[in-house]
């Protein structure tokens, strides 16, 4: 649509996307290097292991054949979300997301769930938002925090209902399928 | 509560830092070798934000996102939600830093107590930037389809920011 109408700026609002992604790389860099280096204390000090355990009931539910490590990453992972610390739940939501999916091409039930309850957002606190609303002179900058965690814990049940449901219904094709291949094999083949 | 939340972060890092003093484990030599890490991580992400943002630059400069904002505003009433937060639920999964920049807006428009500015802090508070996650956190693995992520993600994000409008009303 922009090529029809201004093809000389199409090029300059590209360049605007890269530029932007670069000054955003330059500030993650910052970022994850901080919370990396304080998540490989927390490792190195036996505080992941104590976090994991707390996890562990609700992450082995939810995540069933997920190796011990990319519980533990989860885990981590959510307690970063629920505190907003958002650097240090990226940097361990990528290495959830690699520990899942080493030798996948495809999306898996569990990489979904992950996935999923990501973005349906945990943070208990929505720090950047109170701030702002107090720099404006709310007088009430923190009575947004209980509709939040409402709305927030919402979406995460219907997100993970919605995630079990969609992966129920795509186990029961997939095994009818196989069923009707394995009862009528010549029949099938036609197909 | 705000004066606390600040602290919370701070304070964990102390406290984590003494742990470590305790267990006898070198706090500084760990930090370093983790910080390597870091760098990787954001180089590993750099090309999926370039590509990411270059679309939603395009997306907003092209006006599409603003004829989709039109397109959407009787359903937003037909929902309940504000037609005001209309644009801000629109840009939230394609940008963070765009909608705080909304969000400040409105606050000056409206006012920061006002019913229309404390959904859209709720909205806000309670959602993620859909294309932002979906594009780092698979940028280290080989999963590049991500089959009904995507969908379902901006369904539930969309259902949030009903659900935000809804709660307001009452909280």
């Amino acid at each position: 649509m922009i090529c029809l109408q201004e093809p000389d700026s199409a090029v300059g609002f590209m360049l605007n996307g890269t530029s932007e992604a670069v000054r955003l790389t330059i500030k993650l860099t910052a970022i994850y290097s901080l919370w990396t280096g304080i998540l490989q204390i927390m490792s190195d000090s036996g505080v992941e292991k104590t976090i994991s355990k707390v996890f562990a009931p609700i992450t082995k539910r939810l995540f069933k054949g997920a190796s011990k490590e990319a519980q533990s990453s989860i885990a981590m992972n959510f307690t970063a979300n629920f505190l907003g610390m958002g650097g240090a739940a990226t940097a361990m939501g990528i290495n959830a997301i690699s520990q899942m999916g080493e030798k996948k091409t495809n999306i898996d039930r569990n990489m979904m769930m992950f996935f999923i309850i990501n973005v349906s957002s945990i943070q208990l606190l929505p720090t950047t938002v109170i701030a702002l609303r107090s720099s404006y002179g709310s007088k009430t900058s923190s009575d947004i925090i209980l509709p939040s965690l409402v709305a927030s814990i919402f979406t995460t049940l219907i997100g993970v209902v919605l995630v079990l449901v969609i992966e129920k219904i795509k186990d029961k094709w997939k095994f009818r399928h196989s069923d009707y291949q394995i009862r009528h094999p010549e029949r099938s083949r036609k197909i | 509560m705000l004066k606390f939340s600040q602290y919370i972060i701070p304070i964990l890092v102390v406290i984590l830092l003494i742990i470590s003093l305790f267990k006898r484990n070198k706090a500084f030599d760990s930090f370093a070798s983790g910080a390597k890490e870091g760098l990787n991580l954001a180089i590993g992400v750099f090309p999926f934000l370039a590509a990411v943002f270059v679309c939603v630059t395009l997306f907003k400069v092209s006006g599409l996102a603003a004829y989709l904002t039109t397109i959407c505003k009787p359903l937003f009433e037909f929902l309940g939600v504000p037609v005001e937060l209309a644009e801000l639920i629109m840009i939230k999964p394609f940008s963070g830093s765009g909608t705080l920049v909304e969000l400040e807006n409105i606050y000056e428009q409206y006012g920061v107590d006002s019913y229309i500015s404390r959904c859209a802090s709720v909205v806000l508070g309670s959602s993620e930037t859909v294309f932002y996650i979906s594009a780092v956190y698979f940028s280290k693995c080989n999963v590049k389809n991500l089959s009904y992520g995507i969908p379902l993600a901006l369904f539930i994000t969309f259902l949030g920011a009903v659900f935000s409008c809804f709660v307001c009303r009452f909280m």
